[in-house]
């Protein structure tokens, strides 16, 4: 038998926690994430980098992980919505969408709330044009985005009130 | 959607990528971004049976203004482009064009000589460094050359690129001091589109008189290439900026284009917002030289 490419050791932080692993060169971190790591909450929708379900933030970025190879991803740190939540609950934009029902099926969800993440992380009151256009690559097929512009607004209120007291 | 498979190869600078390269022969593929090339391979149009990533080598990533002139490396993504303040200062409409490239998302990923090297017609990029008359720098182990863009993308996805080389940085001059630039980019939607028609203009003003002494007008979606629209250029030179002769050289433009009807757009809606786009780009190109003079 032909022996395929070699596996690489790669070395990577998600959600804080240090993970060594053997991968083939030809697999997507967010097949990594889902299928080695069990982390489910990153979607796969389109695989072709249109649709940003599969949104996670790259050292402080937030990508498409269908269109990086998990290789790719040692020695970074990567965030899913896995990592939102602490032991004080969830996150406050993750609590927004649940209030103003910016959720209808979901899929999009984690997309949304990491990109929306990465904007609040950078600037802090955004806009409305600002958050339009940061969760631009991320298609809801429900078509909540108003509810999920609100949602972000909520958020970024609720964070700012947060560092103020 | 699975990846064929590929052996993986992770050089740390120039030099040895060239080596793998120069090894590997023609069965290889540069990984940039991967923003173009993952999706490829994910649809078969391409399975390579090796990668090289370009994603550890410093060189690729280096920004540096030197006296009369700005480089940059090719793995430069769209967001640092878009949002280095030397270039938004002075070439405002290549931040524009790497503004307005694919999502925030694939702005992340995506980089400059990706998109100049899969050299679509209707790419961003190659547009606005096409109207600051941008070189680019190929690489190989024998030595390396210094190419015009302009000469440098020859059909869709056909480059002057040799299979053993690598194109490693851009290269664009300080724009003189009474000069301005603009880039507009057509589609249906604002995010994830494939511009209908896109169109960067350039223009240089004698400091005194206000002619224009030198103009550029690069038009996109409209060819197999980019393309300079050389009679609304000439129809430009020499005059004073005014809405009226912005509005001769759109209709010049128009003459110059070739567009296609396809499913995105007919070539006679082509050819009319390449007239709308050129006079807006002009008079965009003439605000900015306004506001430096």
């Amino acid at each position: 038998m032909k022996e395929g490419p070699m596996k690489k050791l790669i070395s990577l932080i998600v959600n804080d926690r240090v993970y060594e692993l053997a991968v083939d060169p030809n697999v997507t971190l967010v097949d990594l994430l889902r299928d080695q790591l069990g982390l489910t909450g990153t979607k796969k929708g389109c695989e072709v980098g249109d649709c940003g379900s599969c949104t996670v933030i790259m050292d402080g970025k937030p990508v498409n992980s269908c269109l990086v190879l998990a290789v790719q991803a040692h020695g970074k740190s990567i965030l899913t919505i896995e990592g939102l939540e602490t032991h004080e609950g969830l996150h406050p934009i993750q609590e927004a969408f649940v209030e103003k029902g910016a959720i209808q099926c979901g899929f999009c969800t984690p997309g949304m709330i990491l990109s929306a993440k990465s904007l609040l992380d950078r600037k802090a009151d955004p806009d409305e044009a600002e958050i339009r256009s940061a969760v631009s690559g991320n298609l809801c097929r429900c078509t909540g985005y108003q509810k999920i512009i609100e949602a972000v607004q909520a958020a970024a209120e609720r964070m700012q009130k947060t560092q103020r007291e | 959607m699975l990846l064929p498979k590929f052996e993986f190869y992770e050089p740390s600078n120039l030099q040895e990528t060239c080596q793998v390269l120069a090894g590997l022969k023609e069965d290889a593929r540069l990984l940039a971004g991967g923003t173009d090339l993952i999706v490829n391979m994910k649809k078969r149009l391409l399975s390579p049976a090796n990668v090289v990533s370009l994603a550890k080598i410093p060189e690729l990533k280096k920004m540096e203004t030197s006296g009369d002139s700005l480089t940059f490396g090719a793995c430069l993504t769209a967001a640092e482009i878009a949002r280095s303040e030397a270039i938004s200062k002075n070439w405002s409409a290549l931040a524009a064009a790497a503004g307005s490239l694919g999502t925030p998302l694939i702005r992340n990923l995506a980089t400059v000589g990706g998109n100049l090297v899969s050299a679509r017609p209707a790419a961003d990029f190659p547009l606005p460094l096409l109207a600051y008359g941008a070189k680019v720098r190929l690489k190989k182990s024998s030595g390396d050359r210094w190419v015009l863009l302009e000469d440098f993308l020859l059909g869709p996805g056909q480059t002057l690129l040799g299979p053993d080389e690598i194109l490693t940085e851009i290269s664009v001059d300080s724009p003189p001091p009474v000069s301005g630039a603009g880039y507009m980019k057509l589609g249906i939607r604002k995010t994830l589109e494939i511009s209908i028609v896109n169109v960067a203009s350039f223009l240089s003003l004698e400091d005194r008189h206000q002619t224009i002494r030198a103009a550029r007008v690069v038009l996109g979606a409209v060819a197999s290439t980019p393309i300079r629209a050389l009679s609304a250029e000439k129809a430009l030179i020499g005059e004073k900026p005014s809405d009226a002769l912005f509005m001769k050289a759109g209709e010049a433009a128009a003459r110059d284009c070739r567009p296609i009807d396809d499913f995105r757009a007919s070539a006679d809606y082509r050819r009319a917002m390449v007239e709308v786009l050129t006079r807006r780009t002009l008079a965009m190109a003439r605000e900015e030289a306004g506001s430096r003079s």
